[in-house]
Parts: C-alpha cells; structure tokens; sequence
C-alpha cells in the first residue's frame, strides 16, 4: 500500500438519540479504485455518506482527505476537498435547464461575473456526452426523468473535478442500458484515478465493477475484501450475519377468511403493475423488496393514494373501488407510511389529537369534539401501547422516532380498521421499542387483521411474516412461505439468478 | 422566448388587429404615443415586479412606495431643486423603502404578503397625513424634463426602454440576475450552489423600491401637478401584467419581456373597450378575470415529472 | 429537548403569559389613553367623552363589518391560506343587493337572502382555484379581488348609488335591540358559530391539520379539499352579510362599499395571534385583535390633534399598519433567537405551494 489513500474514516462513531448509527467504522478509498460499501437498510450507509459530505458532524473519529485530518468536515470543506456525492433524489433547479443547472453548479461565484451562454452550453454539451446523456442541453431539468436527472448530478460532480465521488444506489432507477452506460463512465473515472465509493444491493454488479467491498451491518463494518475474493452468497451472509433469534413472536394460526384480495391490480402513474395476493385474516404478510422496488408504491395504491387504474381491489371477497384515502378509510383500509414526520403524525398536534384524527368519525360521530372521550382514547392507547409522552396533551413532534410511530400505529388503531399497511414500521426506532412494536403487530394480528408489512429489515420481514410477497420492478416476484431463509429472501429480492439467465 | 410570452404576444396581436380593423384611429401618432408613455411608468415598476416575483415573492406595497416617491420627489421640485438632482434621489428612496421590505422578508423571514400588506398602508395613510390629499404644484421647468412634449414623451419612453432592455440583460447575462431564478426555483438547492438566498431576496425588494422611485419621476414630469394617489392600483396593474405575462407565481420561471407584453395587453383594453363601446367600467372586472384566466393555463401546465423509480428499474 | 407543554405550567402563569392577556392590556391602555385625551361631538352634535356608553356602541356599530370579515378569514389563515378579495366581495354584495330590491324590485328579505347567495359563490370561485385546481390562494384572491370589486363597479356604471331602502332594513344597521346595536347582535351569533366551529368541531382540528401539514392531512384520510372549499365559501357567505350590514348602516349601496377593509381584517387576525403560516389561532384571539383595532380607529377620530388635522382615516391606518408589522416581528422574534427551528422561517417559506 505506497499510495495514500484519498479519502479514510478512523473509528468514526455517531449516535441520533439512543440509536447508535455507526459504532467506530473504519474505511479508506484508495485512488483508482470502486469500492462497495454493502449493507442492509439501517446499516449505516446513509450516514457514513452523510459524514463525508459534511452533512453529519461525527460524534468521534476522524476524517483524512489527502494529507489533512478533519474532525468533521462542512458541505463547503467537503466540496473544497473534491469530495462529490450523488444521491438518489438529485438537488437541481426544476425550473431550469441543464446546461445551467451544470453552470451554476460549476462556474466560479462571484455575482457580478457575465454569463457565458455559449460556454456554458459547450462545457455542458460536452459534460453530457461524457456521461452518454441523449437529452439536450436545453432542457428543462422539471422535464427530465428521474434517471437523466440522476445523469445531471453525475456530470455536475465530474464537471467539478471531484476525485471522491460517492454513489448511493445509482442504478436504482435505471433501465439495464443505462445501468451499462453509468458503469462506464465509473470504469472511466476510476481509470482516471478518482476514487468511486459505490453503494448498490446488487450483488452482481458489485462483482462486475468493484475493486475492493466493505460490508456494514449494525453500525459496524464487517470487514473489507477484495472483491473477486467473495461472491455473492457470501456477501449476503455477511450481510445478513447474525442468527435469526427467538426475538420475534411466535407465529399464529391464521383463520380461514380472506380479508383482502388484490387481484391484478396496478397504477401506470406509479409503475405498480399485475400485482396479485391474497392476505387472510390474522395474518402478516410480509413485503420484501429493494427500495424503490414499488412496495412503498403498492401501499399508495391500495390506500387510494394514487387509486389503482388495473385491476381489482376485494375486501372480505367484495370488490370495493379505493379512489382517495377516505374511501380506504371508509373500507377499513388502515396505512402507517413509512415518512412518520412528513405523513404519519402531525408534529405540531397533541398526541391525543393525532390519536383520534382519523377515527374521528368513530369518535366524535356528530362531529362535536369530546375532550373526555378524546382524552380517554388518548390514554388507553397510551397504555396499550407503552407510549412514552409527557402526557396526551404533549405535541408529538415532543417525543422520539419510535414513539412517534407508535402515535402513528396507534391512530390507525383507532379506526378498528380490517386491513392495516405498515410502511417500514421499525425503521431508525430503537431495538427495545423495536421489540415493542413487533409483539404489538403479531397481537394486532391475533385480533383478526389482515396485516401488510412493508420492511427492509430481512430478519424483522422474516422473523414476523406468515408468508413473503417479494416486489421486484413493480411487479410482484414470488411469494416465498414464512420461515425462509435469508438467502433465498434476498436471492429472491435481487432476482440475480434470472438477471444472469437472460444477460 | 418561452411559448407562454408567444402566445400572449399572439393575444396581444390579435387584440391589436381587431382594434386596427374596427377602430383604426388608435393607431394615431399622438394618441397612441401619450397611451404609451403613461403606462411607460408601470412598465418600469413590472420590471422590478417580475424580478420579485421570478424570487418567489411579492411586494404589495409598490403603489405607495411610487406615491411617497412622487410627493416626495414633487416637493423637492418645487422647493427649487434641478430635475438632475430630484432623480437620484427619488430613487434612492425608493431603495430604502424597498430594503425596508426586503429585510423584513429576508431577515426576519416573514411572509411578503403581510409584509408588504402592511407597508402599503403605513406607507399610504402617512402620506395621507402629512399631505391631506393635496397636490403639489410643479415648476414648468420639471415637465417633461423641461423640454417640449413630443421629446419629452419620447424621452420617458426612452427610459422605460432602457431600464426594460437593462433588466433584461442583467436577468440574462449577469450571474447575479440568474440567481433571482435558482433562489426562486429551489431556495435550497442555490443555498448548495453557493448562493445566499437571503441576499438575494433582499436584492429583489430593494431593486424594486428603486425602480419604483424611478417610475414616480417619470410619472410627475407627464403633468404639471402631482396626485398623492397616484400610485394607488398600481401594484395590482404589475402584478397582472407580471402573471399574465407568463411568470410563474411559483418563482424561477418568465422574463421581463413576457411583463411588458403582459403590461400592453392590459394597457390596450380600456382603450379597446372604448372603442368597441364595452363600457370603461368593466376595466377592473376584466383585469381581474384575465389574471384568474392566466392563473389558470398553469393547471393545464405539465408538472414537473416525477419518475417513479419503480417502473424504470424493470431491466 | 422537550418544549414546555401548557400541561406542565401552573395555572396563574398559563393565564398571565398567555399572547390574548397581552391584548387585553394594550386595549386597556388604548382606551385609558382615549379616556384621558379623547373627546369628540356626536352625531347630534353634543360633545361626548369617550367613556360614555352611546361612543361603545357607537365602537361596536362602525367595526362590526371588519369585525365580520376578520371572523370569515380566520378559518382560512388557520389552513395556512389568505383571502384578499373579502372586502370586494362585499362591495360586489352590496351591488348585488341594491340592484335586487331597487331594480328587479324583490322584496327586501329575498334580495338579502340572495346576496348572501351571491357571496357564498363569490367564495365558491375562490374555492374552485384553490382547493379544486390547488393554485396559491395568495393569486387566485389578488385576481378576484379585482374581478369583483370591477364587477361591482360595472354593475353600477361606476356612478349609481341605491339608497331609499325600507326602515325595516335600516334597523339592522342603525338602531338598538334589546340595548344593544342590532348588528352588534348579528356579530355575535356569526362569532360564536365561528368560534363553535373551529373550537368544538372537528372541522376546525381539520383547518388547523391543513394548515400545519397539507401532506399529513390527506395521509390521516381528512377531506382537505372539502374542508379548505369550505372556508372560503364561508368567508364569501359572511363578507356577504357584512355588505347587508354595511348597507344598512349607511342607508346606501355603493361599489365603492368597505374599500381596504381587507387590511383591518387580516391585521385583526393576524395581530390576534393566528399564524400567517397557519395551523395556530384562536377565535378569542381575532375579536381581541378586532377590538384592538376598532377602538383604535374610533378612538384616534376623538383625539383633539387628530380632530384639529382632520386626520382619523390616516392615523388609524398608519397605526394598524405600524402595528401588523411589530406584531408580525414579535411572532418571528422568538424564532430567530431560538436555534432549534422546527420550520424554517426563511424566504422560501411564502404561503405559496410550490407546484409539485
């Protein structure tokens, strides 16, 4: 090892709140090189990422770019230190076209300067032919899809010279063609002697363009290999790692009833298509799938979010039409999105009026409010569900990540609803309320719901599903039984088996 | 140009041919040119309404800061001053009124709407107060800059072209005026950029005093008496002008000239009215409909595109 | 890390500290200060004081029409939207009325009846653009701001004014019932429907979720579009009432009717504590506001200077307007000083929804 490496984490440690993100990783990017950075939702790649962008201030640990040690870095040090990240949501200017999208982004500053129009056409006509765009210059970013945005980013970051440029999960949304196409402008860069921290599920593309693959999982790195020197299942075991353990509730038998049907169903505006199951009363049927697989789109549809334009929709065996969430509502359709903070709970209100907002129509059947009635909703499911709040009348916003879920959970309860979707309920909540949570869903499940659960989580999806519908590209995949293995899940999830057939 | 400036641009002509076709004496030298260099004012407030608007704001208050500017400037005037000197500083207190704006709105962080809402009426009901709704009078030597009426009508438009051509360029061809368009586009993408949004909003609002305190000279030089009111409507006219000339109330889309064909648009329709003897007192109706008209060409408006990365990812 | 909760303060301390005692005490001091210094003729010509019984009502008579307009726009700056074409609905109403009984000849309380039609549709098309067509309410009123103050204008040529109106409907705007002024009485039924509704119904929850979290509304399964058409039909229906009250009490019917009166009414919410931002706000708050200003303005008519200058209009609005503004800075004070800021109060933070 004579070359310095470009960029190293020593020991970086940080915590949200009791959730210790990362717990003393190390990392380092050597010039010339595509290193992996493997792990599963939660792991701690989203953060590691965030502490070389500047965007996270690390609670320990230390940061070398090129010769200097940082503490933390700031966005400017960071994009000063030529250290570029492309995200999956690009932060461009919808209103205006590319090729100034590019030059605000790259020219120098200074407000007084003549805007070269022509220059900067040129430069960005020629940034995009490097990154193989086919959309003009003169575009409009607003018009562009989320892909040829993502195109935009990356010649914005090559524009700017960045040795250090930072993927996370670039091929997400991309088609096979353009898929090959970012990886030869990776195998460019890195020929070039930049350093490309790669973030991908896909194993089979880490085999086709990575160097070296650090694997993450609970806050710590598992190790890093070369990366001809582990294939996929043996990523996927150290991926996934521990034991599945009797953490989860025991399964129960489930009735006989079907409690809600999807026969078919999909939404062209979400890319959700033919997507067929049925999920019995009392029971929990999982969702397994990469993000961005649709799963996340599948409970918008079914919650009338964005109202399914194929297919049909049977509750208790009748077909029933969802076109807004108060028809779901109506239906007994309950859904706990995944965006607690932005959907799932007004930070602003009490908790005791989050609790008993949708269920108002139960509660307050005139429409008059009942602060006695509300109050004692309120403090029933604060017991019930071992709510931690300075009281019903505390504002949500007050409490912590799990315990706002469980406000979440809990006024969907209140509706008494016979179908509840639960969007990664468990996501960056603490492993105690975790466990809460679980035996919570499995004794929701007892009482007679038909339970969807959305989740990432591969042993929390396999530790509490009664069966696994697994979501690839907007269709449904398979369903695997309850109980498989966490290889066979995430085979499954990653379709590589097929992907090699048919390339 | 945008095919939002083309197609009121087309409206515009077409207006233009049914008024040449069934009123050709609008088209006379002298009537036309006082039509223009009336509005030739407004013209120059739209400008800087269009910059306020492209930030993602709005001001108001623009009507009282022009009539605080007018009298004010109109006293100075008659009190003796030279008509080279009573400019600068019309506009400079144009400026201060509108940096009042702007750092209650960048600084503060408070909404423009109430901001200005506010300011217009303290700005209106103290010069009410001081004034008592009387005019002032002028010295001859102050109207139309002190030279006969055809120059100086020229000369006004003249201005209003400049300071039209001027904005345009900058908004265009200076960084400076390209970040109006990424504050108002996305504040927190140009805070990544490295612009300072703050800074340039304030810049917006004090640019827009200034050219007000402008407009208020070129209003007082076209007559030989200054109106306390003059002002007053005026900044609803800029800002119809602004949204029917295709600036997106939603920032960081339109230019100045979609403002000013917004602005002939407007100004032609008393006049077509006249002469298509519609009664005068359906101005304000119909101006109200047609921003309500343009309001509504956004729904029909594409969004911007969200590709669900969903279907995308079906290889 | 946790806010103080109103559960945790003792109870003096939640009475004293609270923004409505702030107003309490300012509109004590304005009308200590009137008290002392203010006197004035009244419509007879006898020299009043300002404590004498004949000048409240006289307060309540000429501010119950911005006092309505205040209430209507409550509900609408709760879901975090603005109405500015009030005050031209009800000068478009009040036409609408005048041209009803005087000129189709309808009996005085079907022409009402109508008006107060007219003006719910009035708020209709309001409610069309913003909750149907989701454009920003901040446009959509500036534009029928101008169409119905500009309908008004061209229903009466500009010129016409109706008056001769029967006594019967005068008594509304100009006489006493049961000892108070019989507007006072009509103010006071639409206060407490208002205040009922964003108080005790579940309506008003659903106004303050809008305007906290549009997004969040729609996820809890509410009906946001039903329930934001709602407040601007209201405000139609009562800028519609208030034209009937404005006509009464001034014998006739003008397009000119309540010009600017828009001000003083978003000043009177705004200064009562609701957010621009919206979400927060109270009833008791906006009539507190609605005093505050409504003793202002008729108290500045009996300042002696103001008398001598002939000043009453101006000064009152030169003090609302210095007002909105320290109101509107004292409520971002905290905000600045505070480094948490839970929204940020920058400038992109306009009431204006970007289109998604």
């Amino acid at each position: 090892m004579s070359v310095p490496p470009l960029l190293a984490f020593e020991n970086i440690t940080k915590s949200f709140g009791a959730v210790r993100a990362l717990q003393g990783v190390s990392f380092d990017l050597r010039p010339g090189e595509v290193h992996a950075l493997l792990g599963e939702n939660g792991a701690g790649k989203s953060t590691l990422i965030k502490v070389a962008t500047g965007a996270h201030v690390p609670d320990g640990g230390a940061i070398v770019v090129g010769q200097r040690r940082h503490a933390a870095l700031t966005p400017s040090t960071a994009r000063a230190a030529g250290i570029a990240c492309i995200y999956q949501q690009p932060a461009l200017f919808p209103d205006l076209t590319v090729a100034e999208n590019l030059g605000l982004r790259l020219e120098p500053a200074g407000a007084l300067r003549r805007v070269d129009w022509r220059g900067r056409r040129v430069r960005a006509l020629e940034l995009l032919r490097g990154v193989g765009a086919e959309f003009s210059a003169e575009a409009e970013v607003r018009d562009l899809s989320m892909p040829e945005q993502q195109l935009v980013e990356i010649a914005a970051a090559i524009g700017s010279g960045a040795r250090i440029v930072i993927m996370d999960e670039p091929t997400s949304s991309l088609t096979r063609r353009e898929q090959e196409r970012l990886f030869g402008i990776v195998r460019k860069l890195r020929d070039d002697g930049a350093g490309i921290v790669y973030i991908s599920h896909r194993l089979e593309e880490i085999a086709e363009l990575a160097d070296r693959v650090t694997v993450l999982r609970d806050g710590r790195s598992v190790g890093t290999f070369a990366a001809d020197a582990v294939d996929p299942p043996a990523l996927i075991h150290l991926m996934v790692g521990r034991e599945l353990s009797q953490l989860y509730p025991a399964a129960q038998p489930a009735s006989d009833g079907i409690g809600v049907e999807v026969c078919g169903a999909g939404c062209a505006e979400v890319g959700v298509a033919d997507v067929s199951f049925a999920v019995r009363r009392g029971e929990i049927f999982g969702l397994a799938g990469l993000v961005g697989a649709g799963r996340t789109e599948l409970a918008r549809v079914l919650f009338g979010l964005n109202p399914a334009d194929a297919g049909e929709i049977r509750l208790e065996g009748r077909a029933v039409k969802i076109g807004s969430p108060m028809a779901a509502l109506r239906h007994g359709i309950a859904y706990v999105p995944e965006d607690r903070r932005r959907h799932g709970a007004v930070l602003e209100l009490p908790v005791s009026h989050n609790i008993t907002l949708a269920a108002h129509r139960r509660i307050f059947p005139r429409g008059w409010l009942d602060a006695a009635e509300e109050r004692r909703i309120a403090e029933e499911f604060i017991a019930r569900l071992a709510i931690r709040t300075a009281g019903p009348d505390a504002a949500a916003g007050t409490l912590s990540g799990g315990n706002q879920q469980k406000v979440a959970v809990a006024r969907w309860l209140a509706v008494r609803p016979r179908v509840l979707i639960l969007d990664e309920p468990t996501q960056g909540v603490d492993i105690g309320a975790k466990a809460e949570l679980h035996r919570l869903i499995r004794e929701l499940a007892v009482t007679g719901l038909a339970v969807i659960l959305i989740s990432s989580d591969l042993p929390e999806i396999i530790g509490m599903s009664d069966r696994i519908g697994v979501m690839r590209g907007g269709r449904l995949a398979g369903i695997l039984p309850g109980g498989a293995s966490a290889s066979a899940v995430m085979t499954a999830t990653l379709g590589s088996a097929e992907r090699k057939g048919a390339a | 140009m945008r095919r939002r400036e083309l197609a009121v641009a087309g409206v515009l002509a077409v207006l233009l041919l049914v008024l040449a076709l069934r009123a050709p004496s609008f088209f006379q030298g002298q009537p036309l040119r006082s039509l223009l260099t009336r509005e030739a004012p407004v013209l120059v407030m739209a400008c800087g309404m269009t910059v306020v608007i492209l930030t993602r704001q709005i001001d108001i208050s623009v009507g009282s800061q022009f009539s605080v500017c007018s009298v004010a400037a109109g006293l100075l005037a008659a009190h003796g001053w030279p008509i080279g000197a009573v400019i600068p500083f019309a506009v400079f207190l144009g400026f201060f009124l509108g940096a009042v704006n702007g750092a209650l709105v960048a600084g503060l962080g408070l909404p423009s709407i109430v901001v200005t809402l506010a300011t217009m009426v303290t700005l209106r009901q103290g010069l009410n107060l001081v004034q008592q709704g009387e005019f002032v009078n002028l010295p001859d030597r102050v109207q139309w800059f002190g030279l006969e009426q055809t120059p100086g009508q020229w000369s006004v438009l003249a201005i209003a072209l400049a300071v039209l051509a001027g904005s345009a360029f900058a908004l265009h061809s200076f960084a400076a005026g390209r970040h109006f368009y990424a504050v108002g586009s996305d504040a927190e993408a140009a805070r990544l950029a490295g612009i300072r949004p703050r800074r340039v909003t304030f810049a917006a609002f004090a640019g827009m005093g200034a050219l007000c305190g402008l407009a208020a000279v070129m209003n007082i030089v076209q007559s030989p008496q200054v109106q306390p009111l003059a002002g007053a409507g005026l900044e609803l006219k800029a800002i119809a002008a602004v949204v029917v000339g295709g600036v997106a109330i939603s920032g960081g889309r339109g230019s100045v000239w979609g403002g000013a064909i917004g602005l002939l648009l407007l100004a032609c329709i008393p006049s077509a009215l006249t002469h298509l003897r519609i009664e005068a007192y359906w101005e304000k109706a119909i101006q109200g409909g047609i921003i309500l008209l343009a309001c509504a060409t956004e729904i029909a408006r594409p969004r911007a595109k969200k590709s669900p990365p969903a279907k995308a990812a079906a290889a | 890390m946790k806010r103080p909760t109103t559960g945790a303060a003792p109870g003096w301390r939640r009475i004293v500290f609270r923004y409505e005692t702030l107003l309490v005490v300012l509109l004590v001091i304005e009308w200590l200060v009137f008290y002392r210094f203010g006197t004035s003729t009244n419509r007879r010509g006898i020299v009043v004081g300002f404590g004498t019984m004949e000048r409240q009502f006289d307060i309540l008579r000429h501010s119950c029409e911005i006092g309505l307009l205040a209430l209507a726009l409550t509900p609408v700056i709760l879901t975090a939207g603005i109405d500015l074409s009030v005050a031209s609905v009800l000068g478009f109403c009040a036409v609408v009325f005048g041209r009803l009984w005087h000129d189709a000849g309808l009996p005085v309380w079907c022409a009402a009846g109508a008006t107060l039609l007219a003006g719910a549709a009035a708020g209709g098309v309001n409610a069309l653009f913003i909750a149907r067509f989701r454009l920003p309410p901040l446009i959509v009123t500036l534009g029928t701001y101008s169409l119905f103050r500009g309908l008004a204008e061209a229903l009466t040529r500009g010129a016409v004014t109706y008056t001769d109106f029967p006594v019967g409907f005068l008594f509304l705007g100009q006489e006493r019932w049961l000892g108070l002024p019989t507007q006072a009485w009509v103010f006071l039924v639409v206060a407490l429907f208002i205040w009922t509704l964003v108080h005790r119904r579940m309506t008003g929850r659903v106004f303050r979720v809008i305007g906290f979290s549009p997004e969040g509304a729609r996820y809890a399964g509410l009906a946001v579009g039903r329930t934001t058409a709602l407040a601007y039909v209201m405000a139609g229906a009562i800028a519609a009432l208030a034209a009937l009250i404005y006509t009464a009490r001034l014998g006739q019917a003008k397009a000119d009717a309540a010009v600017g009166y828009e001000l003083f009414a978003i000043t009177a919410v705004v200064l009562g504590g609701t957010s621009i931002f919206g979400g927060r706000g109270t009833v008791p708050g906006t009539l507190l506001g609605i005093a505050v200003i409504a003793v202002l303005k008729n108290g500045l008519a009996a300042l002696p200077a103001v008398i001598r200058l002939n000043a009453a209009e101006e000064s009152a609005g030169l003090l609302t307007g210095m007002l909105l503004l320290v109101a509107l800075a004292l409520g971002a004070a905290p905000k600045l000083l505070s480094a948490r800021r839970p929204r940020t109060p920058l400038p992109e933070n306009l009431p204006i929804p970007k289109s998604p």
